[in-house]
């Protein structure tokens, strides 16, 4: 028996993806406008913004959180348009900005992690924490170097948050995703341990080729790490550096560049992104 | 007092089973049911409108049983009506609604079932006569309780089971995280409608054999069961402690006897037994206020 299965990391393809909130009512909102992205297997790519400019709207349109207005979302050979969010999540691992949206926090870390191996398969009748899944587990924690490992039993509302997180991105993709989302993930952890999930999270990206979209206001994390740069401002991509491209940039020109294609909205921004 | 004692036990098991369901939808899928009002009575009257029909008691039992599954399924099913595409956790109007709606509509439903308001089982076989003549023992007193202790203790352990099963891993999820459990594929209005069956099933089964065991199906006789069930849910988890979803299980059945016990000693000290639901909804108060008082206390 397979306890995780191996999914190859797949491609994902936006046609024109418009996503309007509140149609045809006063607060209408047109949060994406017309995207097109095609993202290959295995790529790493970083998404900056200012607030509103539609960054985590993207990611919840792929993961299907809420139906599109129009366009198509391609994952591998999958035309997922219309999959409602749980099945698409069967393919895609996420993990939120908030560390207590991963977890589940009344049940013990071995039924958290059991629930994320369950992730690509039918939950059937047979029991949920196995030792053969609690030996995969052990494994996988013992790389976070936080002690976990010994604590299977623990309730999972007794962890830090840089705990619960790093056990996010785990449940996120120990059953091996073909798509990581990740909106956020290090923004409400202390600095220390925002680099440190942050480094885990680049060791299992590059160790496993995960095709991954990070959501990110940094931008100086948004350069270190991926292979790919892509800035968003009004509901559209305004920017998109390939890696080398990437690779001869600074914050300062970063900020630049910024500057050039959000205009105006500059003098608000800047507050916004923190370098 | 032995008699107190002995009619404490009796309710506080036969009725175990409805706080079980009770706390399966109120601690583990987080969803406060009302159906439970509409559910018990119409585990009694399905029961009782059997075997006043000469069917078997084992028959009657379990078909008020798949009722009570049923009911809380028309619960689920509502719940996914009125709340649209809102996916908010927390909102619980809906949930209320759902209940309050299947609650009402089971008045009528057990009325018809019965074809009058109460249906009495008196020299009749119950199941309670069936169980005895297997092993050749009267089913009164001790003897009843024992069997119901064991009956109780089987359900807990099955409960037990469910609840560490893959599928009960998504259903505890189901109420301690729903958006993390859709990201890990699993569909929630699925484990959220078989949760409220299994409660309300649960709750069925407790009005069946308290029909069986008190002589009689009464229209009447749900009313106040949400709060009779959260009282031997907050005591139990007062009293004999959370640690785990195992021990939380022996917790809530206790909670159902120690509330009984009250409930006798109460009557038995002079209380109206019209007073009782005011007395109850005290207690529940009490019982839930006891750890944010406790924390108060220790804070100042």
């Amino acid at each position: 028996m397979k306890v995780a299965p191996h999914d190859a990391p797949e491609a994902l393809e936006l046609t024109g993806i418009r996503k309007v909130f509140f149609p045809g009512t006063a607060n209408e909102v047109v949060a994406l406008d017309g995207i097109d992205l095609q993202v290959p297997a295995g790529q790493f790519v970083s998404i900056i913004g200012s607030n509103g400019s539609g960054k985590s709207t993207l990611l919840n349109a792929v993961a299907g959180t809420f139906p599109v207005t129009s366009g198509r979302i391609v994952l591998g050979d999958r035309d997922v348009t219309r999959q409602p969010d749980y099945v698409r999540s069967r393919s895609i691992g996420r993990v939120f900005q908030d560390p207590r949206a991963g977890t589940a926090p009344d049940m013990t870390i071995e039924e958290n992690l059991a629930l994320a191996l369950l992730r690509t398969k039918r939950s059937g009748l047979g029991m949920g924490v196995t030792n053969r899944r609690r030996a995969v587990m052990r494994e996988q924690l013992a790389r976070l170097g936080m002690g976990l490992e010994g604590r299977l039993k623990a309730g999972v509302a007794k962890l830090s948050g840089g705990q619960r997180q790093a056990m996010s991105l785990l449940m996120a993709t120990i059953a091996e995703p073909s798509l990581l989302l990740l909106d956020e993930h290090t923004a409400a952890l202390d600095p220390k341990v925002a680099a440190t999930i942050m480094e885990l999270t680049a060791e299992i990206v590059t160790e496993r080729h995960l095709t991954t979209l990070m959501v990110t206001h940094n931008m100086e994390l948004a350069l270190r790490f991926g292979d790919r740069l892509i800035m968003m401002h009004a509901g559209r991509i305004v920017l998109d550096l390939s890696h080398d491209q990437k690779q001869a940039l600074q914050v300062p020109d970063l900020i630049e560049k910024f500057h050039e294609v959000a205009g105006e909205a500059f003098a608000v921004d800047r507050l916004l992104l923190d370098t | 007092m032995q008699v107190i004692i002995q009619s404490a036990l009796l309710q506080g098991l036969v009725y175990s089973f409805m706080v079980l369901g009770v706390f399966i939808t109120f601690r583990v899928l987080d969803f406060p049911d009302l159906t439970v009002d509409g559910s018990l009575p119409l585990g009694a009257a399905v029961t009782a409108a059997m075997i006043a029909g000469g069917h078997s008691p084992l028959l009657a039992t379990l078909t008020g049983v798949v009722a009570g599954l049923c009911a809380g399924f028309v619960t689920g099913f509502l719940h996914l009506l009125l709340k649209g595409g809102e996916s908010d956790a927390t909102n619980y109007g809906p949930k209320l609604l759902a209940g309050i709606l299947t609650m009402t509509a089971l008045y009528t439903v057990n009325l018809r079932i019965m074809g009058r308001s109460n249906v009495p089982l008196l020299g009749v076989q119950v199941i309670f006569d069936k169980i005895g003549a297997l092993f050749s023992i009267s089913m009164f007193g001790w003897n009843l309780i024992i069997a119901l202790a064991v009956l109780a203790l089987a359900v807990k352990y099955l409960l037990d089971w469910l609840l560490h099963t893959e599928f009960g891993l998504c259903l505890q999820a189901t109420g301690d995280n729903e958006s993390m459990i859709r990201a890990m594929g699993t569909n929630t209005n699925v484990t959220r409608i078989v949760g409220l069956g299994l409660a309300n099933a649960l709750v069925a089964l407790s009005g069946s054999l308290v029909a069986q065991q008190q002589g009689f199906a009464d229209v009447g006789m749900g009313i106040g069961t949400i709060v009779a069930g959260l009282a031997g849910v907050i005591m139990g988890e007062v009293l004999f402690g959370v640690r785990s979803v195992s021990w939380v299980l022996f917790s809530v059945i206790g909670g159902s006897i120690v509330y009984r016990l009250l409930i006798a000693v109460s009557l038995r000290l002079g209380i109206a037994p019209t007073d009782l639901k005011l007395l109850t909804a005290v207690l529940v108060v009490v019982a839930l206020s006891v750890p944010t008082v406790r924390k108060k206390v220790i804070h100042s």
